[in-house]
């Protein structure tokens, strides 16, 4: 009998919806239409206040994606080499980067949000924004590490072999043949790292950072209106993810049918 | 036979994996432009013999010399005496990232510093020899098993190594492939190439081989020219094995 090999595989993000899973992208399709007419249907029919309040937090949105993109491209950098130094033959490296991923992992990013800008922000005083995007990045750094190493470790040992034989070093081995395959298997679970990270991002509205979440906050302690507020804020969050998970399916498509050995 | 020094120089080798004792006391010399094939029963150290020459596996005691580098010595740049050893694997391991082309230009460009337009002409004319040059720009998954191999061995042939290095290269292949990597590989000794070839095929080993080995558990059994060594087995355990697969 062949070995079954039971696969449970779980994001944090929004799930990928792919030509394949019928399933899934209808569920996409009726998520996604759905709060695009319930946008619609509020704004028309309920302009006050809901034209209001999507005048009141498109500074928010600006917010959330600047966030989202300067941490996602210092994750990026930061993971790279917690994932090289992962698989690192150096034990300080490999120890250090590793040590890097167990304490980052092991602390709640809200409370991580909080040592940043709190705790250390009574030595050095950094603007708000950045305090933000640094914490985010720290953060995510550490999963997009293990991203980068199981995705450095997914290549055949035959292709470092064929490699070194060649003559290669070590690094020109990385650089020339592990990384270049390695980073388009990685593409999908970044992407998906990239939408659980815009999701997280609603954190930073605890630290006067002006994102989608927090403008919410603001419109809904003037007016009272807290249903109204938090219902768009939903729809408004929903949206984006699911453009984003749709995009992100797409690429994976594309990815599919490129090369593969 | 040989008047020239040995340009491979393994002495009393040892190897474990664990309990496993992979290569026990081996010792094989390898002369310039000898074609040398090394068969045995599978777990019997032919392919880890084979790769302590590059140093992919490396031995606990003893001592490899090859092309005058003693492979254990630190000061020695082990990436510069891979250069000379051209490595050919069972599973082809080419670069699937990368056409045809570009796998046997990648080493050459960055390696021996050779302009793109001579390392493209030099990997055409390999390709021409192999048989695949209309597959320059095609990726490996679009090739058969042997014309990957095929496209393997130019790989490394793409290097001017001074010996070629073959493990089980027919091994992975389907039984109407093995024959068009096999007169590669037959073309290639005729020109005089030094190898070394860990294989099953005792049509080859008989036909290019100047001396075939024979091992088992670890230990070289025994070796001689091929006429001798198939004819008149002296080994128990070589009789018995040859009984077996001829």
């Amino acid at each position: 009998m062949p070995e079954q090999k039971v696969v449970i595989d779980v994001g944090d993000g929004a799930a990928i919806p792919t030509k394949k899973d019928h399933g899934l992208l209808s569920a996409w399709r009726i998520a996604f239409f759905g709060a695009v007419l319930v946008l619609l249907y509020l704004v028309i029919v309920h302009p006050d206040p809901y034209w209001n309040l999507m005048k009141f937090i498109r500074d928010g949105v600006v917010v959330t994606f600047e966030v989202t993109f300067a941490s996602i491209g210092l994750a990026l950098i930061l993971g790279l080499f917690t994932g090289l130094g992962r698989v690192s033959h150096n034990r300080f490296i490999n120890l250090a980067a590793s040590t890097y991923v167990e304490v980052v992992r092991g602390i709640p990013l809200l409370v991580q949000l909080f040592y940043i800008y709190y705790a250390l922000g009574q030595f050095v005083r950094v603007p708000d924004m950045l305090a933000a995007i640094i914490a985010m990045s720290f953060c995510y750094g550490a999963y997009m590490g293990e991203v980068v190493r199981a995705g450095i470790e997914a290549i055949d040992k035959g292709q470092r072999e064929a490699s070194v034989s060649l003559g290669f070093n070590e690094v020109q081995t990385m650089r020339y043949v592990i990384l270049p395959q390695a980073l388009r298997t990685i593409l999908p679970p970044v992407g998906n790292e990239f939408i659980a990270l815009l999701k997280d991002t609603s954190l930073v509205s605890i630290l006067a950072v002006s994102d989608l979440l927090r403008r919410g906050r603001e419109f809904a302690s003037e007016s009272f209106a807290y249903f109204e507020t938090y219902t768009l804020i939903a729809v408004v969050y929903l949206i984006i993810t699911l453009i984003l998970s749709k995009l992100v399916g797409t690429m994976e498509e594309r990815m599919g049918n490129h090369v593969r050995h | 036979m040989y008047d020239t020094e040995a340009i491979i120089r393994i002495s009393n080798v040892n190897k474990s994996f664990g309990r496993l004792k992979a290569l026990d006391n081996v010792s094989l010399n390898v002369y310039p432009g000898e074609k040398v094939v090394i068969i045995g029963p599978s777990g019997s150290g032919k392919s880890t013999l084979l790769r302590t020459i590059n140093k992919l596996e490396t031995v606990d005691s003893g001592q490899i010399i090859v092309d005058g580098f003693n492979l254990y010595d630190p000061a020695i740049d082990i990436n510069r005496v891979r250069m000379e050893l051209g490595m050919v694997f069972q599973s082809f391991n080419l670069f699937p990232h990368k056409t045809v082309l570009q796998n046997l230009t990648l080493a050459p460009i960055k390696l021996r510093h050779i302009k793109r337009e001579d390392a493209e002409r030099t990997a055409l004319e390999l390709l021409k020899k192999v048989g695949i040059a209309a597959k320059l720009n095609s990726y490996p998954t679009q090739l058969s098993g042997g014309q990957k191999q095929r496209v393997a061995i130019a790989r490394a042939l793409a290097m001017n190594p001074k010996i070629m290095l073959f493990d089980e290269p027919t091994s992975a292949l389907d039984p109407e492939m093995i024959g068009e990597v096999l007169d590669v590989m037959i073309s290639l000794a005729r020109e005089g190439t030094t190898m070394v070839v860990v294989t099953h095929e005792m049509g080859f080993a008989r036909e290019v081989g100047d001396r075939v080995i024979f091992m088992d558990e670890g230990k070289i059994l025994e070796e001689g020219p091929p006429e001798h060594f198939f004819q008149n087995p002296e080994h128990p355990r070589l009789r018995k094995f040859l009984e077996q697969i001829l």
